[in-house]
């Protein structure tokens, strides 16, 4: 009924107006009356994410401060011992008085601003306990990458498949719907037994994470192709194969790369968390052996550097995403 | 070029509940090579059921589609087909989609180049071929899915709606370019459209389809589609005559409509 109904309507209406660059959304000025409410006037303002930023370093620094060092410790001030060391000194002196030695939360529960940018410091350049910043990062990073791209190469092909046949798609539901609400983590335990201890149990872990969002986000992205995209190719002479090449897969590339981001995020996660136990190297492992240490400093540089790389990715991610997918959300 | 001939089809679906629909109920027809068929009826007359089988997307329940004495089983290049929203493939330049059926065929885009400039001629778009799709507006996609259509020199273009999402204007615009390709290359046509007007310019021939079940209701054959070639459409439009037969269309839709909402209330 309604196509019909609308029919008339459409011919006065102007439905063209879809140009992306005419968005309500990216229009920059207008002569709106009413801005509270309207989700397109909301934009975030760089100078407040600075002042956030500032506000956060201005509360650290100010917390962590040794305010009123006694006598004795404000000569070793500069002696470039760390806040902490000197906390220690005093505490085991005879002469320190705790309570002159004020400092809001104390260097043994939360490090300093000041030491961690010295340990930032000394990790770059002489890494940690012999290894080496870049050998952590590296070795998290390629366990990731092999990981992810396991997960790739098993999740993709199954989820084409579940969205092209409906045989496969009752085989793989039952698997999928099975194995995927298992947080990755829950199975190290288990995949530390069977698969032996540390790098052994960790990439396994990774393809676990990654295999059921590549699946779903391949899956989806051939069951959201337009019925009319898939009767074009055929009544222009496409073979089932070429539709699959040249129109389904290319069609559900946006999906898939949806899928990627998730999965890196979900994999960097359960990465680190799987590197607390059982390896040598890596951001969690490095993470892990500080505490050993009681090295604050250590992990909160460990903790910056994980969250670091994580916005990294996924800004890499976008930015391929924009490279190689331009027509996306541009329908 | 091949006639089209059409016997006895009907076409009914299953629903889930255990009813089924009558879509389409002893629709027979010839259809000479060369001829605009316009579709024209309310929602539910089942006029794109009839334009899906015609493209062989639907097998129907029973009866046959004869294209020049071959049996219509399934989709093919000799019946090419233009959707509502260009059904254009994103990824690839304006020229890439052009040159799609051929390639399929085996052909390589290179050599197919000097046909696809060629084509973007034929529907106005010369020096467009290495836009990339959502860089143009709906107008211009459709003009693409006109060329891509044309580019395996079908038999016959099927459209379904293929001005539907158009503005005014561009629409008035595209449905001129229409006439001239028809006149041009000598194809058939067939197109579907729920716009009275556009079917009575269009239709070299329409039929005006009623529901319930779907069937041709009336067949008039009408001579706008050909003057419209020469004269101003605009004021062809305007004439008694393309009046008359207007209004005539539109009380008697009015008439099927009020039935069937009468039969719903009772």
């Amino acid at each position: 009924m309604s196509a019909f109904m609308n029919g008339g309507v459409s011919d006065e209406k102007t439905l063209e107006v879809k140009d992306p660059s005419k968005s309500p959304r990216s229009r920059r000025s207008d002569n709106k009356t009413v801005a509270f409410g309207d989700a397109s006037a909301v934009r975030s303002v760089p100078a407040w994410s600075v002042f956030s930023f500032i506000l956060l370093m201005l509360l650290w620094w100010s917390i962590t401060k040794a305010w009123g060092y006694p006598e004795d410790f404000k000569a070793t001030l500069d002696s470039g011992l760390r806040d902490r060391e000197l906390f220690e000194q005093c505490q085991r002196a005879d002469n320190c008085d705790t309570n002159s030695y004020t400092q809001i939360v104390s260097p043994l529960t939360f490090p300093s601003l000041r030491d961690t940018t010295t340990a930032a410091g000394t990790l770059f350049s002489d890494g940690f306990r012999n290894i080496s910043l870049w050998t952590h990062t590296w070795a998290s990073l390629w366990r990731v990458l092999k990981g992810m791209f396991w997960g790739t190469v098993i999740g993709v092909p199954v989820g084409l498949s579940m969205g092209l046949s409906s045989r496969a798609r009752g085989f793989f539901d039952t698997i999928v719907e099975a194995f995927r609400p298992i947080p990755p983590l829950a199975l190290l335990p288990l995949f530390t037994l069977s698969f032996g201890l540390g790098e052994k149990a960790a990439v396994p872990l990774l393809v676990f994470a990654s295999v059921w969002i590549m699946i779903i986000a391949s899956r989806a992205g051939i069951r959201n192709a337009q019925l009319s995209k898939v009767r074009a190719a055929y009544s222009l002479g496409a073979s089932k194969r070429q539709l699959l090449l040249k129109v389904l897969i290319p069609n559900a590339l946006p999906e898939m790369f949806t899928g990627l981001r998730v999965a890196l995020g979900v994999s960097w996660g359960t990465l680190v968390a799987a590197e607390l136990s059982g390896v040598q190297e890596g951001l969690g492992a490095m993470i892990s052996i500080a505490k050993n240490f009681s090295r604050l400093d250590v992990i909160v540089v460990g903790i910056v550097i994980i969250a670091a790389l994580g916005v990294l990715m996924d800004v890499l991610l976008r930015f391929l995403e924009s490279v190689l997918i331009p027509w996306q959300g541009k329908g | 070029m091949k006639p089209l001939s059409v016997q006895n089809i009907e076409m009914v679906y299953e629903i889930p509940k255990g009813d089924s629909v009558h879509a389409l109920s002893d629709v027979s027809f010839d259809l000479e090579a060369g001829r605009l068929l316009t579709l024209l009826g309310p929602s539910g007359c089942g006029k794109t059921t009839l334009l899906n089988i015609l493209a062989g997307f639907l097998a129907p329940t029973s009866g046959s589609v004869m294209l020049g004495g071959e049996p219509v089983t399934g989709p093919s290049k000799e019946r090419g087909m233009v959707f509502q929203q260009g059904a254009l493939f994103e990824w690839q330049s304006v020229a890439k989609n052009i040159s799609f059926g051929p390639r399929m065929g085996g052909q390589k885009h290179n050599d197919f180049l000097p046909e696809v400039e060629r084509l973007l001629g034929v529907v106005g778009l010369t020096g467009f071929g290495d836009k990339q799709i959502y860089e143009l507006s709906g107008g211009m996609q459709q003009r693409v899915a006109l060329a891509r259509c044309l580019a395996n020199d079908p038999e016959m273009m099927l459209m379904d709606e293929p001005l539907g999402a158009l503005d005014a204007l561009t629409r008035e615009k595209m449905q001129s370019l229409i006439l001239n390709l028809w006149d041009e290359t000598g194809k058939s046509i067939v197109l579907v459209t729920h716009s009275v007007e556009e079917a009575l310019i269009l239709g070299d021939m329409v039929f005006v389809m009623a529901p319930r079940p779907g069937r041709i209701e009336k067949v008039y054959e009408l001579p706008f589609a050909r003057r419209a070639l020469t004269e101003d459409p605009r004021e062809l439009k305007a004439t008694t005559e393309f009046q008359e037969v207007k209004e005539e269309i539109l009380s008697f839709i009015w008439e099927m409509e009020e039935e069937i909402m009468g039969r719903e209330a009772g």
